[in-house]
């Protein structure tokens, strides 16, 4: 096919061209459209995972209209200068200054502000209503849980992907691109502490309870947070509410003896059922029985009421150092 | 699902950060309008931007737009959206009706939507409420004090009637029916 097509334009170039006025285009395959494609995926192949692009970079790109689009989109009034400076890593401004005394401008003419003092801010707020709100919404559980829980609301995995959703890893004035998730938890940290600067303490706690504290939605809270020894702790809870000496009972059993044995243990606290579990053996069993009886103690079950996120907390309650 | 869809990204519905219980953020982030002056097929995107785009703008102030003119290409609208990913839409030949409408779809979805095949239209985190089934669920008050083996659940659940059986009972109704037969008459 290919020979005709060639034979073919040999003909049609050594006829010559009867009218000189109209000159002929050819249609035909573009032969050279595949090999070139082929090269080049060849070669993005050879260079390896490229790094993602920022998107500061691009043509279409304005920070102020992003920065201003950023506080609109939470339905919050942000002061801008100080939401960039909420922007703006420590190492970032360090580097930019360096930059600035190698190219030989006077220094303390722009002096860049660096975000950890908004950070410390945002995160003595943040610890404190994440407090008082569990406080609040789990009054039953004891400290040690309620601790635990404000933990991992405060983790750095969390406090990155809220920040990251909040669509501020393209703001962030940083050395690394894309940012490590400790940066994006300190960020956020600083926009709490930007937002309280510029609109007050209030609005800040309600930005938390919002984007912080919805987390907790639809969260197994035995996951986040398991009583260790839950005997013992069944043992102190029962003794402080008298509800009398916790007891495990066997309420069934099957296949003893074999690989695939199953306990049923009940705990009962003056012959009232406060919890049961499972297990392969009974001291297993029995401490599935415990933490399920501490769970509707604590009332923590899966099936609790869910929380509320309207919660309207007034700033006195919420203990700021 | 067509063929086509079979390597799509997959995935359910699903609220980015718990979108709407503690307060909405819409997800587009930045819309790109990207389109020719002098271009036919850009008409209705530049009759958008001169009627419509500072209202949408004004409207929405937590979308950055931004209008990047070329020459000689086809207009485009192009969606970031907060969880980063990014839609890519041509609305060639279109008017700007259409393009508002398109625009609007861009605004209330929370993700690429042309980009992903939904497995279900709905998902939850917790599939029972009830928790799962085991044999000791709702068993029988009479089943805790039972010794095995019992002669009782021995037996086959159906035990078919003997011939012998079924003899001895039809002689008893035959007894019982000349009983009454006997009784009638004593009785007249």
């Amino acid at each position: 096919m290919s020979l005709l097509r060639s034979i073919a334009g040999v003909i049609a170039l050594a006829r010559p061209i009867n009218s000189a006025t109209t000159v002929q285009t050819r249609r035909h395959f573009k032969r050279w459209v595949s090999p070139t494609l082929r090269e080049l995926a060849h070669r993005v192949k050879k260079q390896g995972v490229q790094k993602p692009e920022p998107r500061s970079g691009f043509v279409e790109w304005n920070y102020r209209s992003e920065l201003f689009a950023f506080g609109k989109r939470l339905n919050e009034d942000f002061q801008l200068p100080l939401l960039q400076t909420a922007f703006t890593q420590r190492t970032y401004a360090h580097q930019e200054q360096e930059r600035q005394r190698k190219l030989g401008i006077a220094e303390a003419d722009l002096q860049m502000g660096d975000n950890s003092q908004l950070a410390t801010k945002g995160v003595h707020i943040a610890k404190a209503y994440i407090e008082a709100y569990l406080q609040n919404a789990l009054p039953k559980v004891p400290p040690v849980g309620q601790q635990a829980i404000a933990s991992y609301l405060l983790s750095t995995e969390t406090l990155a992907h809220v920040c990251t959703h909040l669509g501020a890893k393209e703001l962030i004035f940083s050395t690394e691109y894309p940012p490590s998730s400790e940066t994006l938890a300190q960020t956020l940290h600083a926009i709490i502490g930007a937002l309280s600067d510029s609109s007050g303490v209030e609005r800040a706690f309600l930005f938390v309870r919002d984007f912080i504290c919805t987390q907790l939605n639809q969260k197994d809270l035995l996951e986040i947070w398991t009583p260790e020894q839950p005997l013992q702790l069944l043992g102190e809870i029962c003794t402080q509410k008298k509800l009398g000496e916790p007891e495990p009972r066997l309420l069934g059993d099957c296949g003893k003896n074999t690989v695939l044995a199953a306990y049923h243990v009940g705990i009962y606290a003056n012959r009232q059922l406060l919890g049961k579990g499972f297990g392969e053996d009974l001291q297993m069993a029995t401490e599935t029985a415990a933490i399920d009886a501490l769970q509707t103690l604590f009332e923590m079950h899966d099936d609790r009421q869910p929380f509320d996120f309207r919660l309207q907390l007034e700033a006195k309650n919420v203990r700021l150092d | 699902m067509s063929n086509s869809h079979l390597f799509l990204k997959s995935g359910f519905p699903r609220a980015p950060l718990q979108n709407g219980v503690g307060r909405y953020v819409c997800q587009l982030q930045r819309l790109t309008l990207k389109f020719c002056k002098n271009n036919g097929s850009s008409r209705g995107m530049r009759d958008f931007i001169e009627n419509h785009l500072v209202d949408f703008a004004k409207e929405n102030p937590g979308i950055v737009v931004y209008v990047k003119p070329r020459r000689h290409r086809a207009p485009v609208l192009v969606g970031e959206y907060l969880n980063g990913d990014r839609e890519w839409l041509s609305v060639r030949n279109s008017t700007q009706t259409e393009i508002s409408k398109w625009i609007d779809l861009l605004k209330t979805q929370n993700g690429s939507s042309s980009s992903l095949r939904l497995r279900k239209m709905w998902h939850t985190d917790v599939p029972s409420i009830q928790g799962p089934w085991t044999p000791f669920l709702l068993r029988s008050p009479d089943a805790h004090n039972q010794t095995y083996p019992t002669s009782e659940a021995s037996q086959p659940l159906d035990v078919p009637q003997t011939a012998t059986e079924k003899l001895i009972e039809l002689f008893k109704q035959q007894q019982l029916e000349a009983d009454t037969v006997l009784e009638q008459k004593r009785a007249e």
